[in-house]
């Protein structure tokens, strides 16, 4: 029955791992998480359910350029009503799509865009067959301190004729869980959680005492071992300079991080995804909505903010069954300048006072240059919930958190037994079986998973600039 | 750098008389009364609008450069002097030219609707009916399926044509080979993905900053020379800006045009008489067709002329003295028309 409907509508003929639990659910009206590992259908859970049910589905993404890959997706599937509400819309686009918003079957929103109040109130009078929470972690990882317009997405669920709410994320510790339940409004909430295991991805982890070893152990690394893969690293410039040593090294490398043009950007991901490029050398702006499957190495320059971060980075690999390795780099002193930059947004209690003193305009701060625009939104929303001794301990619940979030990944780093028992174990699952080659503490032989550098093919010809233009303008005639 | 002897040769231009900022404003394109003028009175046509997005930071950082090589002298108002070894690298010149005036970033629309046409034309062609776009505004996609439409894409002949029409105006184009490989390899197509900023400026040994002037320069002249190809010339249809004027003073020279007097115009439009002169100041600077000798004779345009040389200034204040029978809207207006 629901495998016939798949058939209709997306060619396939079997659910994969997880789709159809989630759906007979949702179906029957009850709230589900799911916690499915990135690259396995994620969002088929309500992309089937769509055409199944009455009423637009609506998709809270957190990044638009996630938002934007699911739109393309689906329209390659032949699907025409579709629509992305991002601050990307002029005016008139913006409100051509709230007029006719009940006529589509999809409408993608960021959280800031639900928050506005005509958009708020277009949602109200329209009857919704299921809101999505997409990359549903974010409603913990980034509500408390980062966009506080996760935390508000409660605003948009209608306390009458509630539609069922699914809430999908790749990693979720139990408390993010909890935090998901409670923000969602959720109603005792069918869980699928699948295993955030990935026997595949072999867990490597290499000390140093100076930081410039890392670097020398990347650039001698490239050269011996095989992509491909991703090297993430804490900084923009840092991506740059890391990028520009491999490419003279004669590495097909890129960097890519946020602050690159969008054209850039898609650029580094087809070259990537065609097998020009190598190695990508990125911020952690670069992952979502990247499918490649055969992604054989993820290096850790720069070790992640958090255990969540390290898993869904790390997940990017080996999504083809194949096998792959996760390089994990440490110098001493290294969650210094990580403690450092995880606190680095948030405001400070000296924000506190500076918002009271400005009266009625705290928004003076921002135009004076006294506070990020992101941690002036964190306190604003804050300081409008509650008072300013409560916000102040808040703040300093918000530091001990993110301290304790790089204590928990420092632990990882440092600890003497399995990694992956650990990491599996701080998801709140148990490990079921050992894996051969499994972490650097167990016991692994790199040359047993990599395959070293296979001798360089002949540089491709450098096509004149005429010919290149022929090739794609003509390129049934190659 | 390129872009070093641009900001150069901008403040050469500048001639020591407006501040620092006002190089930011131009290259930025602030459509402000002051900028405007100064384009027409320093004849800075081809960097007005030329860098839509530069921050103050970088910029910052290039005229921090400039002082810590000799090459101007800062005071504390925010005013420059160039020093004789500045103007010396300054007359080196800049290495490509530009038409800023005209387009004012709007070359970036004519390359991203040519980038989205020709990649769904190379899609055609390998018989592949869906891929993402490498273009997502909407407006970009709703021109790119209007031409294709337009021009009956699916009967395969299109490729062949633009193949034709994009080799043939470039290798026309006095631009060097350099630039020509920019602008087809910021391209994407099946299996030929564009290169990005870095690795087109590491192939060259050249900053990203100077790549993008050279494929900016390239655009300006493509779009120069392009009314004889007709498929190229719908793709950049409505990009060239022919009476580029703020809003304010277009209503202005609306009223000009019918008639009416300065004084007129300000109690009809309910301004003071000081805006509407800054309205047809601009005027004047955009049409050359202006009657300026409505406000100013032709012996009075001679005089400022020769201020202008014997003094070797353009300031205001010391043209006022040494012609004290003309009134500052006046001299601007000899100003505007300047060389013209
Ligand atoms: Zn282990």
């Amino acid at each position: 029955m629901l495998e016939q409907a798949l058939q209709k509508h997306f060619g396939y003929t079997s659910f994969r791992t997880g789709q159809k639990e989630v759906i007979e659910q949702l179906l029957a009206g009850r709230d589900v998480i799911a916690l499915l590992p990135t690259g396995m259908g994620k969002s088929m859970c309500y992309q089937l359910p769509a055409y199944l049910l009455d009423g637009p589905v609506l998709i809270v993404s957190p990044l638009l350029s996630l938002m934007q890959d699911q739109v393309d997706q689906l329209k390659q599937f032949g699907e025409k009503r579709v629509v992305a509400l991002n601050s990307f819309l002029t005016a008139e686009q913006k409100r051509y799509a709230l007029h006719f918003l009940h006529q589509y079957r999809f409408i993608f929103a960021s959280p800031e865009m639900l928050m506005q109040p005509q958009v708020k109130e277009r949602l109200r009078a329209i009857r919704l067959g299921l809101i999505v929470a997409d990359e549903a972690h974010c409603i913990s990882q980034w509500g408390f301190d980062f966009r506080p317009d996760y935390l508000r997405l409660g605003e948009i669920i209608p306390k009458h004729n509630k539609p069922p709410i699914l809430a999908l994320s790749a990693t979720a510790t139990q408390t993010v869980l909890q935090d998901i339940e409670r923000y969602l409004h959720m109603q005792s909430p069918f869980y699928f959680l699948h295993s955030v295991n990935r026997p595949n991805i072999h867990l490597a982890k290499r000390f140093f005492q100076q930081k410039d070893d890392k670097i020398n152990w990347i650039l001698e690394h490239v050269q011996t071992t095989d992509g491909p893969g991703i090297i993430y690293t804490q900084s923009r410039s840092k991506t740059e300079t890391l990028s520009m040593a491999l490419l003279e090294r004669g590495i097909a490398a890129a960097a890519y991080h946020a602050g690159k043009e969008a054209e850039d950007r898609q650029f580094i991901q087809q070259q990537f995804l065609v097998g020009k490029l190598e190695w990508i050398v990125a911020t952690n702006a670069f992952g979502m909505g990247v499918h490649k499957g055969d992604i054989r190495q993820v290096i850790h320059e720069f070790m992640p903010a958090n255990i969540a971060n390290y898993m869904q980075e790390i997940g990017r690999a080996g999504r083809d069954g194949q096998p792959a390795v996760a390089t994990l780099l440490y110098a001493d002193g290294d969650e210094q300048f990580s403690q450092f930059i995880v606190t680095e947004d948030l405001p400070k209690m000296q924000h506190i006072e500076h918002y009271l003193a400005n009266g009625d305009h705290p928004m003076r701060m921002l135009d004076a240059g006294e506070i990020s625009e992101t941690a002036f939104r964190v306190l604003h929303y804050w300081m409008q919930q509650e008072s300013s001794e409560a916000v102040q301990k808040r703040l300093q619940q918000m530091e001990m958190d993110k301290y304790k979030a790089v204590h928990e990944m420092l632990q990882i780093v440092q600890a003497t037994d399995c990694m992956r028992e650990r990491l599996v174990n701080y998801f709140g699952q148990q490990l079921a079986e050992k894996t051969p080659n499994c972490c650097q503490n167990c016991g692994l032989v790199f040359e047993e998973i990599l395959s070293a550098k296979q001798t360089v093919e002949e540089p491709e010809k450098i096509l004149t600039w005429q010919e290149r233009l022929q090739r794609i303008l003509l390129s049934s005639l190659r | 750098m390129i872009f070093q002897q641009i900001l150069l040769d901008i403040f050469l231009k500048l001639n020591n008389e407006r501040t620092v900022s006002s190089a930011y404003h131009l290259l930025r394109g602030k459509r402000s009364g002051q900028t405007i003028q100064d384009v027409g009175i320093f004849s800075l046509h081809a960097y007005f609008s030329l860098l839509p997005k530069l921050t103050r930071q970088k910029f910052d950082g290039f005229v921090q450069l400039f002082a810590e090589n000799g090459y101007l002298q800062m005071d504390d108002a925010g005013y420059y002097s160039l020093t004789s070894r500045g103007i010396e690298q300054a007359r080196k010149g800049v290495p490509c030219t530009f038409d800023s005036w005209h387009y004012r970033g709007n070359e970036h629309i004519f390359y991203e609707r040519l980038s989205l046409i020709v990649q769904a034309l190379s899609h055609q062609s390998a018989n592949i009916k869906a891929f993402i776009p490498i273009q997502r505004d909407e407006g970009i996609q709703y021109f790119a399926r209007q031409f294709l439409l337009r021009h009956q894409y699916q009967s395969g002949a299109l490729q062949v044509l633009l193949l034709q029409e994009i080799t043939n105006s470039l290798e026309a184009l006095a631009v060097t080979e350099e630039q020509r490989e920019l602008l087809i390899n910021r391209l994407t197509g099946v299996d030929l993905p564009g290169f990005t900023w870095q690795q087109l400026a590491y192939q060259a040994g050249r900053a990203e900053m100077d790549s993008q002037l050279l494929y900016i320069s390239a655009l300006h002249n493509w779009l120069g020379h392009i009314e004889h190809y007709p498929y190229l010339a719908d793709i950049a249809q409505q990009l060239r800006i022919s009476m580029p004027l703020t809003d304010s003073a277009y209503q202005t020279a609306k009223l000009f045009q019918q008639g009416l007097s300065l004084q007129q115009i300000a109690s009809k439009r309910n301004l003071k008489q000081s805006t509407v002169e800054d309205h047809l100041v601009e005027l004047a600077m955009n049409d050359i067709t202006f009657p300026i000798e409505h406000f100013v004779n032709q012996e009075e345009l001679v005089q400022v002329n020769k201020a202008v040389l014997s003094y070797a200034t353009k300031k205001l204040k010391v043209l006022r003295e040494a012609l004290p029978h003309l009134s500052y809207f006046q001299l601007r207006l000899a100003l505007a028309r300047g060389g013209n």
